[in-house]
Formats: C-alpha cells, sequence, structure tokens
C-alpha cells in the first residue's frame, strides 16, 4: 500500500553529458541507503514562482516519489511503497 | 448495390495516436509496482467514486470506464484504485505534443489522450507511426502504449486505431477497407451510437460493410437527415470531418464529495468553477452574453435554467454574480449533489463595447494581468475573493489546455 510521507531527504543525483539526462542515484531514507534502479517517470509542475521536478523512482524494496524545488534545491518524499 | 463514388484511391496522410487506458497507464509507468495488475483511476477511491480508466489488466475483468469503484471491486476485489494526478497526466501530454511536433507541424490534440497528425509527403506513413509509437516508449515511458490508425481521413484513422488495443498500427486505405469493414461492427464506427444503429437495423443495414454497400438512397432513409451524405463519402475515405467547429460554450461541472445544502457552502465553489471556466474562455479570446447553471439534489430534484445577458461578459466577477442570480431562482431547498456551470453565445472579445458607468477598458487589462498571473504560476494563484474556503472542493480535474511548466 502506498503511504503519503512529505518530509525531507536526502538524495544524490547524476547527470550524463552525453544522454543529456538527470536521474536520481540513490536515496537515504530514515538512515538506511536505497540504490534507485529504475526512474519509473520524470516530470514537472510549477506551483506559484517554483517549478517542480518529480522523480518517481524504484528501488529493489521500495518506489519513491521524489519532489526537487528548484527554487531552494531541497528535496522531498512524497511517496513510499512496496516496490513489488 | 454498388454505389457510384468509388474509395477514395490517395495514400494515407492521417495518423491517429490514442494512449491505451491513458491515466492507467502512465500511473503504471510512474510506479513500476502497478504494472501487470488490475488498477483503475477513479474521481475518489470510494465505494462511489467513478471510474476514468481502467487498466488493460482491468479490463480483462470487465471493468469499464462509468462504472463505480465498488461495481469494479465486485468484478475484480483485488483492484487497485489511485485518484487522478492531474498534474502528471497533463505533462505526459505536452510531452506527446512535443514530440508529435517534429514529426510534422500538423498536431490536432483531441482530448488528452487523443491526437491527430496530418503527415504529408513521406514515403512510407506507416514506418512514420512505427516510429512515432517506438519514439514514445522510449522517450516518454516504456509502459505507455500507444494505438495508431492510419487512413486517407480522420474517420478512417480513427476507426483504425480503435481496431488493435492495445499498441497497434492499423491502416484502413483503398486497398484493404473491405477487408477491415468486415472486421467491425456497426457500434465500432466512430460517431454511430445504440440510437443510430437501431435507425440502421430498421434501414435493414446490420454491418460496416452493409452500411458501405447500402446505396445513398437507402441511408437517406435510415438516417432522414444530411447526415447521411456524410456518412455515404466517409465510409468511402472521402473527408468530411476535418472541420474544427467553432466553440459555442464553456463550461465545468463538478460532483461533490458530499451534498452540500447552504447557499454559504455552495457559492465559493460556485466561484471556482466559474474561475476556471471563465480563465478558459477569455484565454481562447472570447466573452459571452448567456450564463447556464444546473443543479442536482440528493433528493433526485433537477434544476436547469439559463439566461441572455443584455452585453456580452468577460470578467469572473461578473459571471460569477449572473450565476448566483440563477442559483437563487432554484426552487428546491434541498443538498446539492452536482453543479454545473457554464456561458454561451460566445463573441469575440476583440471590439470591446464601452458601457456608460463601467470603465470596461480597466476591467479588461485587470482581467488580462489576472489570467497571465495564473497562466504563468499556476492556476487560482490569483483568484476572486469569493472562492474564500473552497480549498477541499474542486480539486485540479484533468484539463490538457495548459501545460503549467515553463
Amino acid at each position: 500500500m502506498p503511504e503519503k510521507v512529505n518530509a525531507p531527504v536526502s538524495v544524490s543525483m547524476s547527470y550524463d553529458s552525453k544522454t543529456r539526462k538527470v536521474f536520481p542515484k540513490s536515496v537515504i531514507w530514515d538512515n538506511r541507503l536505497y540504490a534507485v534502479t529504475k526512474v519509473g517517470l520524470h516530470h514537472k509542475y510549477r506551483e506559484g514562482r517554483s517549478l517542480y521536478h518529480v522523480f518517481s523512482v524504484t528501488t529493489p524494496t521500495l518506489f519513491f516519489r521524489l519532489v526537487l524545488d528548484t527554487e531552494t534545491l531541497h528535496w522531498r518524499l512524497e511517496e513510499i511503497a512496496d516496490a513489488v | 448495390m454498388q454505389s457510384e463514388l468509388p474509395f477514395n484511391p490517395a495514400p494515407s496522410t492521417v495518423v491517429h495516436i490514442d494512449i491505451n487506458s491513458c491515466f492507467a497507464t502512465i500511473e503504471q509507468q510512474a510506479r513500476p509496482y502497478l504494472r501487470g495488475k488490475p488498477l483503475a483511476v477513479a474521481a475518489y477511491d470510494t465505494p462511489n467514486g467513478v471510474i476514468l480508466a481502467p487498466s488493460i489488466e482491468a479490463k480483462r475483468y470487465g471493468i469499464k470506464t462509468g462504472m463505480r469503484v465498488r461495481e469494479g471491486r465486485e468484478r475484480f476485489p483485488g483492484l487497485i484504485v489511485r485518484t487522478p494526478d492531474a498534474l502528471m497526466y497533463r505533462y505526459v501530454h505536452h510531452r506527446f505534443r512535443e514530440i508529435l511536433g517534429e514529426y510534422t507541424p500538423e498536431v490536432f490534440p483531441k482530448s488528452i489522450d487523443e491526437f491527430v497528425l496530418y503527415v504529408r509527403g513521406t514515403v512510407d506513413i506507416r514506418a512514420t507511426a512505427r516510429e512515432i509509437k517506438e519514439r514514445i516508449r522510449r522517450d516518454v515511458g516504456e509502459w505507455i502504449w500507444t494505438s495508431a490508425g492510419i487512413g486517407p481521413t480522420r474517420f478512417t484513422a480513427k476507426v483504425a486505431a480503435g481496431m488493435k488495443k492495445p499498441d497497434g498500427l492499423t491502416e484502413i486505405n483503398h486497398k484493404n477497407f473491405l477487408a477491415q469493414y468486415g472486421r467491425l461492427e456497426l457500434l465500432d464506427l466512430h460517431g454511430i451510437n445504440l440510437h443510430l444503429q437501431r435507425r440502421l437495423w430498421r434501414a435493414g443495414i446490420t454491418t460496416p460493410l452493409a452500411m458501405y454497400r447500402a446505396s445513398l438512397q437507402t441511408l437517406k432513409v435510415a438516417f432522414n437527415s444530411v447526415v447521411a451524405h456524410y456518412w455515404y463519402s466517409r465510409l468511402r475515405g472521402w473527408e468530411v470531418d476535418d472541420v474544427e467547429f467553432a466553440r459555442r460554450s464553456y463550461g465545468n461541472s463538478y460532483s461533490l464529495p458530499r451534498p452540500l445544502g447552504a447557499p454559504e457552502e455552495l457559492t465559493p465553489v460556485l466561484a471556482k468553477l466559474v474561475n476556471k471556466m471563465a480563465f478558459r474562455m477569455r484565454k481562447a479570446g472570447y466573452q459571452a452574453a448567456g450564463v447556464y447553471l444546473s443543479l442536482s439534489y440528493k433528493n433526485g430534484a433537477y434544476f436547469n435554467r439559463q439566461r441572455t445577458l443584455p452585453e456580452a461578459l468577460f470578467d469572473t466577477r461578473d459571471i460569477y454574480k449572473a450565476a448566483v442570480k440563477i442559483l437563487k431562482m432554484s426552487p428546491y431547498n434541498a443538498p446539492v449533489k452536482k453543479l454545473a456551470v457554464g456561458c454561451f453565445n460566445l463573441r469575440k472579445a476583440s471590439g470591446l463595447q464601452l458601457e456608460l458607468f463601467e470603465p470596461t477598458g480597466k476591467k479588461f487589462r485587470a482581467m488580462e494581468a489576472f489570467d497571465r498571473a495564473n497562466d504563468r504560476w499556476g492556476d487560482f494563484v490569483i483568484t476572486t475573493g469569493t472562492m474564500l474556503e473552497t480549498e477541499d472542493y474542486v480539486p485540479d480535474r484533468i484539463a490538457f489546455g495548459s501545460p503549467l511548466v515553463a
């Protein structure tokens, strides 16, 4: 069952200049490190003056919905779920 | 009797792209753990919530758009239900527009999940359509299944797109139309509903092939209107559907999560609907000289009234005042479960008629600034005061016009 979270989260990001793709590599949540194995979807939206990037990612055990606020460059975890 | 007008021998130039089970497919793309499972995107996840999009897997259990969540779970108890993520769906729609725009400048979105493309001058339109499908799966997501239909007209392309789902690529052209029509039923023809099917049956036409072979005179008897001519040409691959009809009205409706009775509860919801509607209308360059309101009550009563106005309105506040006047005309004093508001008698906003006592130009500029701010920074960044306390009502529903992304 997915669970709404809405908490700050640590995220390592990677940028590949050849494919020009940006993707989260790992997430530290609840003092545990999770390696991202797949980005399901990356989408964007605006709220007020802020542009948000949403990464829906999976790790071997959990699904995370991560949101990057491009105004502050802070990450927020919005939702978790079992990855399978 | 074989007709005199032959099937259009011109090569196919129209591609119709349809995202299969759109909202559910996008959810499965974003959340891989939902893939392969019966899933429904519903307006609400409560038993009475209406299913907006069942996944391909849910459809296999007979779960259909328009069913209640309760009915869906009767068919498959483990049905997963999610509420819509309008921003995510809208973003995917705009990614589609960007990608399709690289293949042709003539891209016409027909809804959030359907696009019509004119691909002219290509050597192999099937190869182009195949490439578009592959490109979508590569650049938007590998779980985004689309069906493509190809034909010499919008109608043939649309019908072809519906022939194989998911992940279809079908063409109807002058070489294969008899075989393709032979695989269809009357209701598979876009535009034929149960009512028209009954009319055709009465004229002895029971299949698309029989409809194609029918004389114009027989079709005239069946339809008893000018549409007989349209169907006669349409089935022969001649274009009669490329007309972009002028917009006649704008409207918004909303099913309340719980019935509301008191005017002070209803008017903020009405204000939000009017805000959304007026914004869309002004953005398209219109003003309106008519407003309508419909209310469905919990006790089954229904109220619907429209007012023609002496002058065309463009200001959200004026349209709202007109709608509230209609609201006060309702004879029922009962909880409302659904309300709809709209405006009609549309006129192009150029050439504003200056009123004697109202500073119309100033108002117009204020609304322009209001709309620019909302367009740039997101819906309802600036709203009318009447919308206060509507936060819990009228969530963002699916529309596909505004990108909301810089």
